[in-house]
């Protein structure tokens, strides 16, 4: 059996809800804590790279690309959404405005509560 | 990733500072700044022009824009309700909105002329009317 062949037995295993008692859980917990802390030191790497260019912050950089950054862009996204919505609806009402006031009716026909429900019940007799 | 991050923050500021002059630019629009056409097709609105609110000046402005594209019959229709227009209040508007936008929906074959059924319905004793 290969490694991955291992690997994909123990996850069958753990998802048919393998029962472990304690010691394994901790042996499973202390090994995954040991491939994290391996882990850590080349991800910091590579963001600490890729900042090189965002100005000499120091520790802030991480904290930049992994919150402000996504943040602001999140934040463009949805102030974007909000104006173009906004310009819609202007836009929207606009051409309705111009319809409605050049329509064979007078403002008081659509001002007034009964006569489109009426229009419309006579429409389907 | 570094790229990226500058355009971000590139964008921020330039939001951040098109805020501002949007605002800015809203306190134009103002009667005198109005090109001579658009003051002529908008002449009934002169008196309130500069008391409207920017949203309502962008949205005239954009009426004057189609105005000579309607019939004449269009045209004279518009300036004369314009005034009366801007007088309601912001929920008779949109109240006279879905109202049109429910006419408009019955098609004109099955309803007949729209002017004449007004006065159909103008005539109905109150107790018939809806």
């Amino acid at each position: 059996m290969n490694e991955a062949q291992f690997a994909h037995r123990v996850r069958q295993q753990l998802e048919a809800g393998a029962p472990l008692d304690a010691r394994v859980l901790a042996q499973l917990r202390a090994a995954r804590e040991q491939a994290l802390a391996r882990h850590r030191p080349a991800a910091a790497d590579e963001v600490a790279l890729a900042g090189g260019a965002l100005g000499r912050l120091g520790g802030v950089r991480p904290v930049l690309l992994r919150v402000v950054l996504p943040a602001a862009i999140l934040g463009i996204a949805f102030a974007a959404t909000y104006i173009w919505q906004k310009q819609q609806r202007a836009a929207e009402i606009e051409e309705l405005d111009a319809q409605l006031l050049s329509s064979d009716l007078p403002i008081d026909a659509y001002l007034d509560q009964g006569f489109a429900a009426w229009l419309k019940r006579r429409a389907s007799q | 990733m570094a790229q990226a991050a500058r355009l971000a923050i590139a964008l921020v500021a330039a939001l951040l500072l098109a805020a501002p002059a949007g605002a800015a630019r809203d306190q134009d629009r103002r009667w005198a700044q109005l090109s001579t056409e658009h003051q002529a097709i908008l002449a009934p609105l002169r008196a309130e022009w500069d008391r409207l609110e920017p949203a309502q000046r962008i949205k005239w402005i954009g009426v004057a824009k189609r105005y000579p594209k309607f019939t004449p019959i269009g045209q004279q229709r518009v300036q004369t309700r314009m005034k009366k227009w801007v007088k309601l209040t912001p929920e008779q508007r949109k109240q006279a909105r879905e109202n049109y936008r429910r006419i408009s929906k019955v098609p004109p074959e099955r309803r007949g002329d729209l002017k004449q059924l007004w006065a159909e319905y103008q005539a109905l004793p109150p107790r018939a009317k809806p």
